[in-house]
């Protein structure tokens, strides 16, 4: 297919997303239905045409595309010519635009019955804005249709961190999704400010479109720790890298979001307040894009960096223009008449945790940005780092775990002390046993006891919560009918954050990290984990060639590798094997090799016999509780998808 | 107050207009800037540490007696000093460079020497192996290295010249151009 059918497509998703935001304009003035379902699909319709034409041309190796002969080559093999549509910023901007379209889309679909409805039509118009703005970049000054004037034989490829291991598939694009779907509740609550309207049911409606969103970015976020930690060879997940925190950043504000809303709901608290989270939250995630395109703040994820800077932060201060703007005029309208009435209820521990999650995402904030505003002070340069974010995450994520410990537990209005102590003392005890058992067994860290207390005595009032659920469903006759209830979807998410949490704790605290020079079919044995290595073996194909060591960890082979690529002047990349099971992962890098073999591409090192190898060894136990824990607070999120009747509660 | 919701949405409007223009007139990250430090000219001060363990060889490897001055037994050659650690993101972007400008000058009386600044033995270790250092790096138990140069912030790097004066100081992530064209001036 030829490079203007996929121009065109830009131009179709540009000028529907404009004629729609004229359309809706013209229907509120005229009190009429708009077209906005028409407009919405014409959008995706020309999305998917751009989509389709770039996978075309990624696939055949269409190299009179610029952007193929910089992401593809003929030896890419197939996964990676798909991803490679999101490897570089144009290409990843037709996936935001598709997702943010497909979004889009339901959106209109869902409340097709209310076209004619204020709110409605307002939030859709805003949605047009948000496809028509990031269609607009696309269509000037990030084209991904440019033209390749040279004749490229062979293209260079993608960078080779991005063609390493194919969760490069499935993290960007929940990211994005993540990203995209903070548009949604933005729109509507600017829709609600515009109209005045929001004591109806729509909130929970909104949480609904948020927790689809915010599963997918916390999905996003662990795949991409994950992503990190097998690829990168440093045996970390996490570096509080501008570009990772600027995931965070709308998480953070998302979360609180997602607690609030259920006061508002239950309570009818709190409407200016979630209103404010939820154009936060968007504003953050046109934030985190800066950051993540401008290359004003030093990162490693050079590759995305680009010349879009002042465009979105230009779109940044439009959004917080517009949506602080409304809130200044309609804000004091809006709010509740009364108040909480105490701080010792469950509305007022929703508030602590608003409190603790908007604090952590302005510290988070402060550290990213403060380079840039000590350079624009001091003129010097400065570097925050894992020191700051560490020691400022520690403690609120142990005041988290507290209130994940006893706010579910506790009852609306007022709390009663006894009750909630009898609601928690068997895992209140059980927490004690387990710090117990782990201070005998050499655990004696301060802050790694404190959370998991806590974290275990929060896994019991999430299942406690649960046992409630099921019992309540059983007596009106059937369990399955737990499965929709409101808490089954949150407390399940919460039982998941524990396991993650516990994983963070006890992988961080306990890692340690060995090296070790072994000879052939030499055997060593590094924390209690008998480590032999019996090899080298190479292999190589048209896209790479590796140089693999066979090394047994307990009987179980592992093959710790130097990859060197084909394309891109032949980039050498670490890849790390490992052994993971439910108690401890085993790290191997292939760090140096004995003087001699300049073939592998590992570093040499001369003082060694030639035949020997020097690996890293990290062992870091429980690291796997994060996966898991990541993978059931996906499934919990899709749990509040499941459609259930409003006011039920059974806590 | 009446209107406390207008009050605060104010209040937030000129914060965050205030930090947007703030980030709208940022030029992306490139390189490191020159300052005036008050060393500059004054004889270095001490290095004292132990060697950092790496699996890499050095192009120029540095001998560390605890206790000494490793600058001592540099005299007559130029010397970058260079304090890092592995928690620093400009860091990673600046580790292949000082490599890369380590191994040209391997044939000169030039020498890369890397001082850990706040950071724990064992991730600087897996820092270097990763990216390969081809250089050496001292272990500044207690900051002392780092207090006696005034560095707050890593990346910070120091040229000193080959009669053992201090010659520059380089704030944020340096580049094998910018490392070649001062250290050319120092050791004329």
């Amino acid at each position: 297919m030829a490079v203007w059918i996929g121009r065109l497509g830009v131009y179709l998703c540009f000028l529907s997303a404009v004629a729609g935001v004229i359309d809706l304009g013209v229907a509120r003035r005229r009190r009429t239905a708009g077209h906005a379902r028409l407009f919405s699909w014409l959008i995706l319709l020309g999305i998917v045409v751009a989509v389709i034409d770039m996978q075309v041309a990624l696939v055949t190796h269409n190299f009179s595309l610029a952007y193929v002969a910089e992401n593809n080559a003929t030896f890419t093999p197939l996964l990676y010519c798909i991803t490679g549509m999101w490897s570089a910023l144009e290409g990843s901007l037709l996936l935001w635009v598709l997702l943010l379209s497909g979004l889009v889309v339901g959106v209109v679909h869902y409340y097709r019955r209310q076209g004619d409805d204020a709110v409605v039509q307002w939030a859709e118009l805003v949605l047009f804005v948000v496809v028509g703005f990031f269609t607009l970049i696309m269509a000037g000054p990030a084209d991904p249709f440019l033209h390749n004037p040279a004749h490229v034989l062979q293209g260079a490829g993608p960078n080779a961190l991005l063609q390493d291991n194919p969760l490069v598939a499935t993290h960007p694009p929940l990211l994005y999704l993540g990203f995209v779907g903070f548009s949604v509740p933005f729109a509507f609550a600017v829709a609600m400010l515009i109209t005045g309207r929001v004591q109806e049911t729509w909130p929970l409606e909104q949480r609904r479109w948020t927790v689809l969103a915010w599963g997918a970015l916390s999905l996003g976020i662990v795949l991409g720790a994950w992503w990190s930690y097998q690829v990168l060879g440093w045996g970390g997940f996490w570096g509080w890298d501008p570009v990772e925190n600027a995931a965070l950043l709308p998480w953070l504000t998302a979360t609180a979001y997602i607690h609030s809303v259920i006061v508002q709901d239950r309570r009818g608290l709190f409407r200016v307040w979630n209103l404010s989270l939820a154009i936060a939250t968007f504003a953050l995630t046109v934030l985190g894009t800066f950051f993540t395109r401008s290359g004003v703040l030093q990162s490693v994820h050079s590759f995305s960096s680009s010349t879009l800077g002042p465009l979105l932060i230009g779109f940044f201060a439009l959004v917080v223009l517009v949506g602080v703007g409304l809130l200044a005029w309609r804000g004091d309208r809006l709010r509740s008449v009364v108040g909480v009435e105490t701080p010792f209820s469950r509305e007022g521990m929703f508030v602590a945790n608003n409190i603790l999650f908007v604090g952590f995402a302005i510290v988070v904030l402060l550290g990213t940005v403060f380079p840039l505003l000590y350079q624009a002070i001091n003129g010097g340069q400065v570097t925050v780092g894992t020191p700051y974010f560490a020691a400022v995450a520690a403690p609120l994520s142990v005041a988290l775990l507290v209130l994940m410990a006893i706010a579910p537990l506790a009852s609306w209005r007022r709390a009663s002390a006894a009750v909630l102590w009898e609601r928690l003392r068997f895992s209140a005890w059980s927490g004690l046993v387990v710090i117990v058992a782990l201070m005998v067994s050499g655990v004696h860290h301060l802050t790694a006891l404190a959370a998991i207390f806590f974290a275990t005595v929060a896994a019991g009032s999430a299942l406690r919560t649960l046992r409630g659920v099921v019992r309540a469903a059983r007596r009106r006759g059937g369990w399955e009918a737990a499965i929709g209830a409101p808490s089954t979807a949150g407390m399940v998410v919460h039982l998941g954050i524990v396991i993650l949490a516990v994983g963070i704790v006890i992988s961080t605290s306990y890692a340690q990290r060995h090296e070790v020079t072994l000879a052939t079919h030499q055997t060593t044995v590094v924390d209690g984990q008998s480590i032999r290595f019996a090899g080298f073996a190479h292999t190589s194909d048209a896209l790479r060639s590796q140089t693999l060591l066979k090394v047994y960890v307990d009987g179980h082979l592992l093959t710790p590798a130097v990859t060197t690529y084909n394309g891109r002047s032949g980039q050498t990349v670490g890849t790390p094997a490992i052994d993971s099971n439910l108690l401890r992962d085993v790290y191997l890098t292939f760090d140096a090799v004995g003087g001699g073999d300049t073939t592998s591409g590992a570093q040499v090192q001369n003082n060694l016999p030639a035949g020997s190898v020097v690996l890293g060894v990290t062992t870091e136990p429980l690291l796997a509780w994060l996966w898991l824990g990541g993978v059931i607070v996906g499934v919990g999120s899709a749990l509040t998808m499941v459609r259930r009747r409003h006011g039920e509660e059974t806590a | 107050m009446k209107r406390p919701v207008l009050v605060a949405a104010l209040v937030a409007l000129v914060v965050l207009s205030a930090f947007s223009v703030l980030l709208a007139t940022r030029h992306p990250v490139q390189g490191a800037s020159a300052v005036p430090s008050p060393l500059l000219g004054h004889e270095a001060p001490a290095i004292n540490g132990t060697l950092l363990a790496q699996s890499t060889t050095p192009a120029t490897s540095v001998a560390v007696t605890p206790g000494a001055n490793v600058l001592t037994g540099l005299r007559g050659k130029t010397v970058v000093v260079n304090f890092w650690s592995s928690w620093c993101g400009p860091c990673k972007a600046e580790a292949p460079e000082l490599s890369t400008f380590a191994w040209d000058e391997r044939q000169q009386p030039v020498v890369v020497l890397g001082v850990l600044f706040n950071d724990n033995v064992s991730a600087a270790t897996s820092f270097a192996n990763h990216y390969g250092s081809l250089y050496n790096s001292i272990v500044d138990a207690g900051g002392v290295d780092a207090n006696r140069y005034g560095v707050t912030s890593p990346p910070t790097t120091y040229v000193i010249s080959p009669r053992g004066q201090v010659a520059a100081e380089l704030v944020g992530p340096t580049s094998v151009a910018q490392l070649r064209a001062v250290v050319q001036r120092v050791s004329q």
